[in-house]
């Protein structure tokens, strides 16, 4: 094995969360709400079935598997040659895909809060620190998430309860307006990043208990799922229509509170959830690509390929997109099929294949 | 130096501190003095038991008790009958009526004995020499912890003495299973250290990991517990200790009673404790002294105040330069005003001023405490109504400052407290470029290293990470005692349970 650390199901659970919840807190609003507008609280729901399916599969394909990544058994399953190309084909996906999330960060980041920062110098830093986590191995960012994510789930469920004075629930009436499809059509760019849980096929080998995997994933599907319904209740109910019209709608509803005179511009406690899920989320998918891309090509250490991978992230992020409309678009429209396809279409289809081997192994053992 | 008159039999130059001792007394003599050679202090006595057998005393002045020595050991010896002159072993079992006497075989054994205090007799004819255990030597008292004082709890500190501190903690655990290994480190000092842990309740693979790193370690000289820790710890580029020191005995037994080892080592007062977490670097001993509300409170504050020791200064910088809009509006307007006409950008300001105190709390520890006054008055100047009158910085960064400093005495292990005060720079130089995103990456940085450190097998940040839920009831409150059930789980699988429960008080559980 590459990585000889092991983390508990738990700790998995607490890694997948921020690695879904982080980016999407600022950006699924706003795309949910085109298509669903009131009912946008419902398609997190929905969404949610994805992450569930990609939990399963990824669990299911551990059971084939065992002691084997996502890189590893596709070789197994379609063969040497056709495996390290799809092997490839994930790494270069995850590569570009991490792009794209450090690209996400970078535009916040400058758009916000360092309006004159170059954006270079804001990616690359958040990248060195991830770049130090991935050098600790999969203890130090289940250890660290064990760190974060109580403090910034607590920071969240406190900005909440901050802007209750300020709800209006007849904002959500009337409930199903156009029956269901407005909210299901919403639901299909949250889809694609409930399916970034496929990112567990890497780590499912790394676990002292993966009996318990298929629970604390679900756990962890089900509260990504609970915390973005209370996103998207909560932005909507306050903003109403106009959260369409924002990149960032939970910016503009912190920015609503004010009690006392006193707590008021609360951002940096948006900022501290923002940065802090995020780091998690680069770590794991810049981890998952590192453990990959040494597995795909035999190595006996991941470290030395550290930070020429971060470079490339780098790099990536820089052409991901030319600004942040563009990203924004994207992400809205194509990027989904794009993640969904390489998430859950090609997981689903090496799960089939891998279940069809598996019974013509058993009839062979079973003729002979 | 060299002598050249020799007698017949072994020619003592050609003798190793290897070699057993001769049944010749002269080249014995001739072989220690040439050892011993320019060593004033070291004190030959030549006398003969019963007036027959030849013998010789040497021992080192000032280091053993001269007065028993001539009450129990020479005049019985000197005043002995001819007639009872049997053989060497009766006449010690005899008249020596000293309780610890030793048989040594070897010059390597007998120069221990010598140099550790212990007077040794030397007799012609037998290849063996007798050491009396004599020594004796002057110590200071046991004192109050200078270091780790407390209102509610026991005034005994360690001494320099390792058998005065190794008799402390036994005072305080009268098990036998409190166990004591003792080994000798330092190739010129020779110094005694002793690892103590208690059977059953240590993990055993812990204590033969303990015990292999210090056999490890090749030095000439061993003056404090610091030279060891250096040697032992896992993460040596880490700014973060992971050995605990402790002059207090309680502190000592308390770990020992978790399954912990202590090692103690002579010549100093601080004993060392593995592993160690995090959270234990933040644990005073009063916290468990004094009841439990005021301790879980405590805790908070010290957490609290751990968070602005390690983020304040860098805090004010980043709101100052990068986000004057977070700040409510009157108090914004009187920082404008206090820094109004300070010339320094906030970060320059933080720094001369965070510099300034750091050099004012050395030059307060290092001098006599007959000009440690002078210091005081000069640094509420410095760093006080001058400062600010002058026009170098303004009256709000002084308070930071000032917080930041008391801040880092609430915390209670000063090796930790320097490890904040390090992280403090760094971190205010990342404020000054990157604002709060700065400070919020360096803190993520400090995280991630926290969670690759390990002390000992046991990794630092827990019981947070990785949890145990049931081990967190010590590190967010301080449960009351009858709720700290079980010992927390450092490195393998022991006895866990510390009491029986249901011990909670309860009137009608009596039978009043």
């Amino acid at each position: 094995m590459i990585e000889k650390g092991k983390i508990s199901a738990f700790q998995l659970a607490l890694m997948m969360n921020p690695t879904i919840f982080a980016t999407a807190l600022l950006l699924v609003p706003a795309i949910t709400a085109k298509h669903a507008e009131q009912d946008l609280w419902l398609s997190p729901i929905w969404a949610a079935i994805s992450g569930l399916l990609t939990v399963y599969i990824s669990c299911k394909l551990n059971k084939f598997y065992p002691e084997k990544s996502l890189i590893q058994y596709s070789e197994q399953i379609l063969g040497k040659i056709a495996g390290k190309i799809l092997g490839l084909i994930f790494l270069l996906y995850f590569l570009h895909l991490n792009g794209i999330i450090v690209r996400e960060y970078g535009e916040f980041v400058v758009g916000t809060f360092l309006n004159t920062t170059p954006m270079n110098v804001v990616m690359g830093s958040m990248l060195l620190v991830c770049a130090l986590a991935v050098y600790g191995g999969i203890e130090a960012i289940g250890r660290s998430s064990q760190i974060i994510v109580p403090v910034v789930s607590l920071l969240f469920l406190v900005m909440t309860l901050l802007l209750v004075k300020d709800l209006d629930p007849k904002k959500l009436l009337p409930v199903m307006e156009n029956g269901i499809m407005p909210s299901f059509m919403g639901s299909i760019v949250p889809s694609a990043w409930f399916s970034e849980f496929i990112l567990m096929a890497f780590v499912l080998p790394l676990l002292k208990d993966s009996g318990k995997a298929m629970k604390w994933g679900v756990l962890s599907v089900l509260s990504v799922m609970f915390l973005l319904v209370i996103t998207n209740l909560s932005t909507y109910m306050l903003l109403g229509k106009l959260t369409i019209k924002d990149t960032y709608p939970v910016m503009v509803a912190v920015r609503y509170i004010s009690i006392a005179d006193f707590l008021e511009h609360l951002e940096a406690i948006v900022m501290a959830i923002w940065v802090s899920g995020t780091f998690i989320k680069i770590s794991m998918f810049y981890y998952s690509t590192v453990l990959g891309m040494a597995q795909w090509l035999s190595l006996s250490d991941y470290r030395p390929i550290v930070l020429p991978i971060g470079f490339l992230i780098l790099v990536l992020g820089h052409w991901a997109a030319p600004n942040l409309q563009s990203l924004a678009h994207f992400l809205g429209t194509s990027g989904a099929f794009y993640m969904l396809t390489l998430q859950l279409g090609i997981p689903v289809v090496l799960l089939c294949i891998a279940w069809i081997q598996q019974k013509f192994q058993q009839k062979k053992d079973g003729g002979q | 130096m060299k002598e050249p008159i020799q007698k017949p039999g072994t020619n003592p130059s050609s003798l190793s501190l290897q070699d057993s001792l001769s049944a010749n007394l002269q080249t014995n003599e001739q072989f220690f003095q040439s050892v011993y050679h320019n060593c004033a202090d070291v004190v030959y006595r030549h006398f003969s038991i019963a007036g027959k057998m030849k013998a010789l005393l040497i021992y080192i002045e000032g280091m053993s008790n001269i007065e028993e020595m001539d009450k129990s050991v020479l005049s019985p010896l000197m005043q002995q009958t001819p007639a009872e002159l049997e053989n060497l072993h009766a006449i010690m079992e005899q008249s020596i009526t000293v309780s610890s006497i030793k048989e040594n075989k070897t010059f390597a054994e007998v120069a221990e004995q010598i140099s550790t205090g212990n007077p040794v007799i030397l007799v012609d004819q037998y290849s063996i020499a007798i050491s009396v255990g004599l020594s004796k030597w002057e110590k200071r008292a046991i004192e109050e912890p200078l270091s780790e004082s407390v209102v509610r709890g026991s005034r005994e500190g360690f001494t320099e003495t390792i058998a005065v501190n190794t008799s402390l903690l036994r005072r305080r655990i009268k098990s036998p299973q409190l166990k004591m290994i003792s080994m000798n480190i330092g190739r010129q000092t020779q110094t005694k250290v002793i690892v103590a842990y208690m059977d059953g309740l240590a993990d055993t693979t812990l204590v033969e990991e303990a015990k292999s790193r210090l056999q490890r370690i090749q030095i000439d000289g061993i003056l404090e517990s610091g030279y060891i820790e250096e040697f032992i710890e896992d993460h040596p580029y880490s700014p973060f200790p992971q050995i605990l020191n402790t002059e207090r005995p309680d502190v000592a037994a308390a770990n020992l009673l978790e399954g912990r080892i202590v090692i103690l080592v002579d010549g100093t007062p601080f004993v060392i404790i593995v592993p160690t977490s995090l959270y234990s670097l933040l644990q005073a001993s009063e916290d468990y002294y004094q009841r439990f509300m005021i301790g879980t409170l405590i805790r908070w504050l010290r957490y609290g105040f751990l968070v602005m020791a390690l983020l304040l200064p860098s805090g004010y910088v980043a709101v100052l330069t990068y986000h004057q809009e977070m700040v409510p509006t009157t108090l914004l307007l009187s920082f404008a005003k206090s820094r109004e006409l300070i010339p320094f950008p906030a970060l320059v300001e933080a720094l001369i001023m965070e510099i300034t105190f750091e050099a004012l709390r050395e030059a307060g520890i290092r001098l006599p405490k007959q000009v440690g006054s002078a210091v005081s008055i000069v640094g509420a100047l410095v760093i006080g109504q001058a400062a600010v009158s002058a026009g170098l910085v303004s009256a709000p960064m002084v308070m930071v400052v000032a917080i930041t400093g008391i801040a880092s005495f609430t915390i209670p292990r000063y090796n930790a407290a320097i490890a904040i005060r390090m992280l403090r720079f760094p971190i205010m130089l990342l404020a000054g470029t990157l604002g709060l995103l700065g400070i919020m990456l360096g803190l993520i940085a400090i995280i991630v290293h926290l969670s690759t450190v390990r002390s000992f097998g046991l990794p630092y940040l827990s019981p947070m990470g990785p949890m145990r839920a049931s081990e967190m009831k010590d590190v967010m409150f301080r449960a009351p005692w009858w709720a700290l059930r079980k010992r927390p789980r450092l490195t393998g699988d022991y006895n866990q349970n510390r009491q029986p429960p249901g011990q909670k008080p309860d009137p009608s559980k009596g039978t009043e």
